[in-house]
């Protein structure tokens, strides 16, 4: 029997504020509908476990303090996480954890939250709040999602982002861009969850996994994801 | 006492105020447009502080109900019982729960000059309680409990605690959910003898009944404690009864047993919070509780509507810790039932309909009962039924869905209607048109 593809929900207890457990969920769902055995494992701070041994790391947003509260830790694990990366684990980072693999967070009351810099990033808080339904043209077509966020995050010149915004705000207001990626790693403001609507992202990223797995390119047997489309052009639309 | 030129031109504001208003509450009646807060609005305009003065006058006090959920039932049944026993209430009825409503409730009241009540009980928005709390001085708040609730709204949870503490530090007796973390945090520190803040009575459930409804932090993984006694009303015991439940609650030592048109452990919280309210408001929690088998449900919490002779059962939902009551309801329901559950994204809804991934839907896919998911993101609850193991039919289009759910159920028998608030106006629409939602309330 195959061993269960590791999938780590990182930080559940605090960083999970806009429905990530869903982002979870989608990756287990694909992977068992596929016949591939799923290890759930969750790891929140103080838990000793090595994420080199993950095949994917799916973590999410939390409020300030909630950063606040994890920060430590994940400087902590800083080295361990850019290892993991450039040993090609996928990680799927949203809102909040995302920021926080920038370089910094400086949030709107003046105090600034280290980061780990495995983006060439960095966020400063406050200002308006930037919300509403997001439409972002990415290599594996629209992603949709919503954001919800204060911070604004700048990408140093030659970081790659995700993708290019073409409905709502992404990693601020003033350039087109959302998101970052390095090797594997994935940073995104984009919930609803964004992967049980985006199944060919979810996909992306679990043949990614595979792939490092196995040692050759592998071909993910499709699915049926109509509700997946439908619900996917229905917040299209939305406000 | 000598009254100068500044008290007699505050005075005259104020009568303004309250006068110009009424015509406007008249004006606009005349007019049959539903502006309810529309006079709280010329009146807030013209004096500023007419909410304030206005209370001042009510000899009982207000009774302020805020939280998260339960809010509307909770703050009925203590209309209800005040109500029952003798007293004249002014309560906010129509859900305008901002200080324009308020207000205009109170403009509303006044009869020559006077406001004639002996109490008011007002729901306020959690967003709102921080301002409106300390202006209406309450002699009594009841805090039901906290929860995530359309953060595109309301922002961060901690925010709306703070919120909630301001309001709860300006009242004279706080009665607090014992078991939700959050709230207990409210109260922590805080006793009869501090001289800091008032009162606090704390109500709560006993264990067995406690566990069958996990609190918004528990959901996150949290083993955060709430209080932990002791306490001064306690629910001990709920069944279902027919559309509603029978439910016993021992309230500052007294056994009170009755009967609650309205299903749902939730629901059997939110009387036993009621109950010690008027409890400290000096009423016989057991003579009071007679009041409470009469009371229909609230709009659309609980309420029991006949369409094409089956039962539809409609139990609103705006955030995950709702709909999780709503799951533990229809898991505490044996017969197998048509459900339809109908998620809007208005703006009264709540934009972000991600808190769909935090309700624990996979419990359903135990239940004997048939699921179709509706409203304007019916794809993002079927989805959300798909990825917990459970079929489902969808249909966006609301009178459609409503046929399709009644064709569900034999004649007869109950269904369940699960709308978010924009959705419920809808249905109500479908299921009994022409009534306005004020009617429907009443």
């Amino acid at each position: 029997m195959t061993a269960p593809v590791v999938l780590v929900h990182l930080y559940p207890r605090r960083m999970n504020i806009y429905g990530d457990t869903g982002n979870v969920l989608a990756l287990r769902r694909r992977l068992e509908w596929r016949g591939y055995p799923v290890r759930v494992v969750p790891v929140d701070e103080g838990n000793p476990f090595d994420l080199e041994e993950a095949d994917i790391v799916v973590a999410g947003g939390g409020e300030d303090a909630s950063q606040l509260a994890i920060a430590g830790d994940l400087v902590d694990r800083g080295a361990a996480v850019h290892r993991a990366v450039r040993d090609g684990v996928v990680f799927l980072t949203v809102c909040g954890t995302y920021q926080l693999f920038g370089r910094r967070f400086v949030t709107a009351d003046g105090a600034e939250i280290p980061g780990i810099g495995v983006f060439a990033a960095e966020t400063i808080g406050g200002g308006s709040r930037m919300i509403g339904n997001v439409v972002v043209d990415t290599p594996w077509g629209d992603l949709v999602g919503f954001e919800n966020h204060s911070g604004r995050t700048a990408l140093d010149p030659g970081q790659p982002s995700l993708g290019r915004v073409r409905r709502g705000f992404g990693n601020n207001d003033m350039t087109a861009e959302e998101g970052a990626s390095v090797e594997n790693c994935f940073g995104t403001y984009l919930h609803g969850s964004v992967l049980p609507k985006n199944p060919a992202f979810a996909d992306e990223l679990i043949r990614r996994a595979l792939q490092r797995r196995n040692g050759a390119p592998v071909t993910l047997q499709p699915l049926d994801d109509a509700v997946e489309r439908r619900a996917a052009a229905t917040a299209a639309t939305r406000p | 006492m000598i009254r100068g030129r500044g008290y007699r031109a505050a005075m005259v504001r104020f009568r303004c105020a309250v006068t110009l208003a009424r015509l406007a509450r008249t004006l606009s009646r005349v007019a049959g447009r539903g502006g309810t807060a529309f006079p709280g609005l010329v009146a807030l305009r013209i004096d500023p502080r007419v909410i304030e003065k206005l209370v001042a006058s009510i000899p009982q006090g207000v009774v302020v109900v805020t939280g998260t959920n339960g809010k509307t039932t909770t703050a009925k049944m203590i209309t209800t019982m005040l109500t029952g026993s003798g007293w004249t209430v002014l309560a906010n009825r129509t859900g305008s729960n901002l200080a324009r409503g308020v207000a205009a409730a109170l403009v509303g009241a006044v009869r020559r000059g006077r406001l004639c009540v002996d109490a008011a009980v007002f729901e306020i928005d959690e967003a709102a309680v921080r301002d409106l709390g300390p202006r209406l001085r309450p002699r009594l708040i009841v805090v039901t409990n906290l929860a995530r609730d359309q953060l595109d709204r309301y922002g961060e949870l901690d925010t709306t605690a703070r919120h909630v503490a301001a309001a709860v530090a300006a009242s004279r007796i706080a009665v607090l959910a014992a078991d939700d973390p959050m709230v207990a945090r409210l109260g922590a520190g805080r006793s009869a003898e501090s001289p800091e803040g008032g009162e606090i009575a704390w109500f709560g459930a006993v264990p067995e009944i406690k566990a069958t409804l996990p609190d918004d932090r528990a959901l996150y993984g949290y083993a955060e404690a709430g209080h932990a006694g002791p306490f001064d009303a306690r629910l001990t015991r709920t069944t279902p009864d027919g559309d509603g439940q029978s439910i016993a609650v021992t309230v500052d030592r007294r056994e009170v047993a009755v009967f609650l048109q309205v299903p749902g452990v939730y629901n059997g919280y939110n009387a036993t919070a009621a109950l010690l309210a008027v409890s400290r408001l000096g009423i016989d929690p057991v003579s009071a509780a007679v009041h409470l088998s009469a009371m229909a449900p609230a709009f659309g919490r609980g309420q029991v509507v006949d369409y094409h002779g089956r039962r539809v059962r409609l139990v609103l939902v705006k955030n995950p810790a709702g709909l999780n009551q709503a799951i533990r309801l229809l898991c505490d329901e044996p017969t197998p039932s048509a459900v339809l559950i109908a998620i809007n994204d208005n703006h009264a809804d709540g934009r972000d309909v991600s808190w769909l991934w935090d309700a624990s839907v996979e419990a359903l896919a135990a239940t004997p009962h048939r699921f179709g998911a509706g409203g304007i993101r019916s794809a993002d609850m079927a989805l959300r039924f798909k990825y917990a193991g459970i079929d489902s039919w969808v249909e966006r289009d609301d009178r459609r869905a409503l046929e399709r759910l009644v064709a569900d159920a034999a004649a007869g028998d109950a269904v369940y209607l699960i709308p978010t608030y924009t959705a419920m106006l809808s249905f109500l629409e479908l299921l009994l048109p022409g009534r306005s939602p004020e009617e429907v309330w009443s």
